[in-house]
């Protein structure tokens, strides 16, 4: 575990689940902590054993993403003085997230309430009145600093985010240059970046030769302004991104594969819409649930990729 | 001595056989059930096609698996291609039907659709990893009628009128069935329904959004159904063939992808009686836990996997 060094010992050690929410937010974060000095730790890598603490306090009805969740919270549980647990509802029009991540505080603290661990929050909502850096405000005077100094932390935390995503965008583009197979993942950024759940498949196929775009990495603006053309009214935030990053690169690429975990409730709309973004190119479809076996997974990975082979006469 | 190849399908429910000439003139094939013992079944299937294959003419110089069970099987006999069985069924169909469009296959645990166009495959899609609508769905519910699977089709094709059973997903057909069949309906229109809902059920799932054009050419274990040859023909409104081989396409394709391939091994019929067994190890060096399988020749370990990282990994001796 990673435990950021700091001479301030008035302030509470914040424990950070490395599961949804995370994979989006993690950054500013950690850099908004770094600013007012305040420690805090991950929790450790996903591996079987959070699905597990996961699933044996969660809902059995809720999806994989959400389970993995609350394993995370579970692996910090004792050894933090709060755990950050944000609740993320909207960042304005069309810009709205699913349900577990709006109610995430909630979930969190019923499915955890037997480890009598505290909970730190912030809620964004945006068309109600809190934006992000409202809500910000909010978390840093609950944790006892006055209102100037955590502006100037919170705008040090955005300029930080902004530039390390920008960095990673451009990676990610110039990939879209590269010749040879290129296969374009879509799906929620905490599943494909997970390391037990959607990182074999990236590791898969990368082994196999194949140029991987990652659906999440993308100039988000741009991505947003290309998203409408084929539903105007899909209000997620998350799902836009992935529709208007394929309408942007669909040209390059020569196969979609679409993850989702069971019953993701936004994908299952949404997957719909991107494989109608694009024609006579090889869709594959995972739904990914908590199969421990590779076996199956990698069946539908080697046969796609061998279509695509096919297609472009390399077999 | 002429060359020839040998190709091994090994799905769930059956295993799949066939050697073949360098103008994939079949010399010998055989299908049996794999009984949940995919080395045992390999072994007997090897011994049934040594004794119809002319050993003194023919030398086998590559050796293909294909099927769920392709990995354990491909490092028992050393094969010199491992293929999915998407690329096998493939590369079969197009070389017997070179015109196909659409290549249908149900097996045991999984479903595809394969679209061809100028003999190339083009697109294809395959079964979510659940197993609702294929062989294991139509053998469960035979049993449940107290029928054996070879006879679903003939009750099938007699039936007057069909009911409609729930063709989502397996649990709820089967609890439509259960009602079905408390209700008093005669058993050919319940099995006759049951042949529609996975017609229905391949069609909404892996069909979907899939442009199939005629000819069609159908295969899988489930093929051999014609209950279901008759409710595809019925939904697609064109004629749907089942090649003679259609259930050894995959075996077919694989050793035809043995043959393109450079590799060349000579294959030796002795594995039949050597001791190969599995064996499970948990790796332990993290909470992962992974489950490696190690896979013996007698007392030594020739191959293993199943581990997700570097730490698992367990080296062979060879």
């Amino acid at each position: 575990m990673k435990q950021v060094s700091t001479t301030a010992s008035r302030l509470p050690l914040i424990g950070i689940p490395r599961g949804m929410p995370y994979h989006r937010f993690g950054d500013l974060w950690k850099a908004f902590f770094k600013a007012l000095d305040i420690q805090y730790v991950e929790s450790e890598p996903t591996t079987l054993r959070t699905l597990e603490e996961g699933t044996a306090v969660a809902l059995d009805e809720t999806c994989l993403a959400m389970k993995l969740y609350l394993g995370h919270v579970m692996n910090l549980a004792g050894k933090c003085e709060f755990i950050l647990v944000p609740g993320i509802k909207s960042f304005g029009r069309n810009r709205e997230y699913c349900p577990h991540f709006e109610g995430l505080y909630d979930l969190v603290r019923n499915s955890c309430r037997d480890s009598r661990q505290k909970l730190i929050t912030y809620q964004v909502d945006e068309p109600n009145g809190m934006s992000e850096a409202d809500a910000f405000l909010e978390l840093g005077k609950a944790l006892g600093f006055g209102g100037r100094e955590v502006k100037k932390a919170y705008q040090t935390a955005k300029r930080e985010e902004q530039q390390r995503w920008q960095k990673r965008v451009l990676l990610e583009n110039a990939k879209v240059r590269e010749s040879g197979l290129k296969v374009f993942l879509a799906g929620h950024s905490y599943v494909l970046e997970d390391p037990y759940v959607g990182k074999p498949i990236r590791n898969f196929l990368e082994a196999n030769g194949v140029t991987v775009l990652s659906g999440p990495v993308t100039d988000r603006e741009q991505a947003m302004k290309n998203s409408g053309v084929l539903s105007p009214g899909c209000k997620w935030e998350i799902n836009r991104e992935l529709l208007g990053n394929l309408a942007l690169k669909k040209k390059n690429i020569d196969g979609l594969i679409l993850i989702s975990t069971f019953p993701c409730g936004s994908d299952s709309m949404v997957n719909e819409l991107l494989t109608r973004q694009i024609d006579s190119m090889p869709v594959l479809n995972l739904v990914l649930d908590s199969q421990s076996g590779m076996a199956g997974i990698e069946t539908r990975l080697e046969s796609f990729v061998d279509i695509i082979r096919f297609k472009r006469g390399l077999m | 001595m002429e060359k020839a190849f040998l190709g091994i399908d090994i799905g769930s429910i059956s295993t799949k056989g066939v050697i073949l000439d360098e103008n994939n003139g079949i010399l010998a094939s055989e299908y049996i059930w794999t009984e949940g013992d995919p080395i045992q079944a390999v072994k007997k299937l090897l011994g049934l096609l040594e004794a119809g294959f002319d050993k003194s003419r023919y030398t086998i110089v590559g050796t293909g698996t294909t099927g769920s069970a392709r990995k354990l099987i491909g490092t028992m006999v050393g094969a010199t291609v491992v293929k999915n069985e998407i690329t096998a069924h493939a590369v079969g169909t197009t070389t017997f039907y070179p015109d196909v469009r659409t290549i249908l296959e149900i097996g045991g645990q999984d479903s595809k659709i394969i679209l061809v166009e100028n003999g190339v495959a083009n697109d294809y899609a395959m079964n979510t990893l659940c197993a609702a609508g294929t062989g294991a769905f139509l053998s469960s519910q035979a049993k449940r009628l107290g029928i054996e699977v070879e006879e679903i089709g003939d009750y099938a094709l007699s039936a007057k009128h069909p009911v409609s059973i729930a063709a989502r997903c397996t649990v709820f057909a089967e609890s439509d069935l259960v009602h079905k069949i408390q209700t008093g309906h005669a058993k050919e229109d319940i099995i006759a329904g049951v042949c529609n809902a996975v017609v229905a059920n391949y069609l909404n799932n892996v069909g979907k959004g899939k442009r199939i054009a005629s000819p069609v050419v159908f295969q899988g274990g489930v093929s051999k159904n014609k209950g279901v040859v008759a409710a595809f023909e019925k939904a697609l409104h064109c004629p749907v063939t089942v090649d003679a081989n259609g259930h050894l396409m995959g075996a077919i394709g694989v050793a035809i992808l043995a043959r393109g391939s450079k590799e060349r091994r000579e294959f030796d019929f002795s594995v039949e009686n050597t001791d190969f067994h599995v064996r499970d190890a948990s790796c332990g060096r993290c909470s992962n836990n992974c489950e490696i399988i190690c896979v013996y020749r007698g007392d030594e370990l020739i191959d293993s996997w199943g581990n997700r990282c570097e730490r698992g990994s367990i080296r062979t001796k060879a």
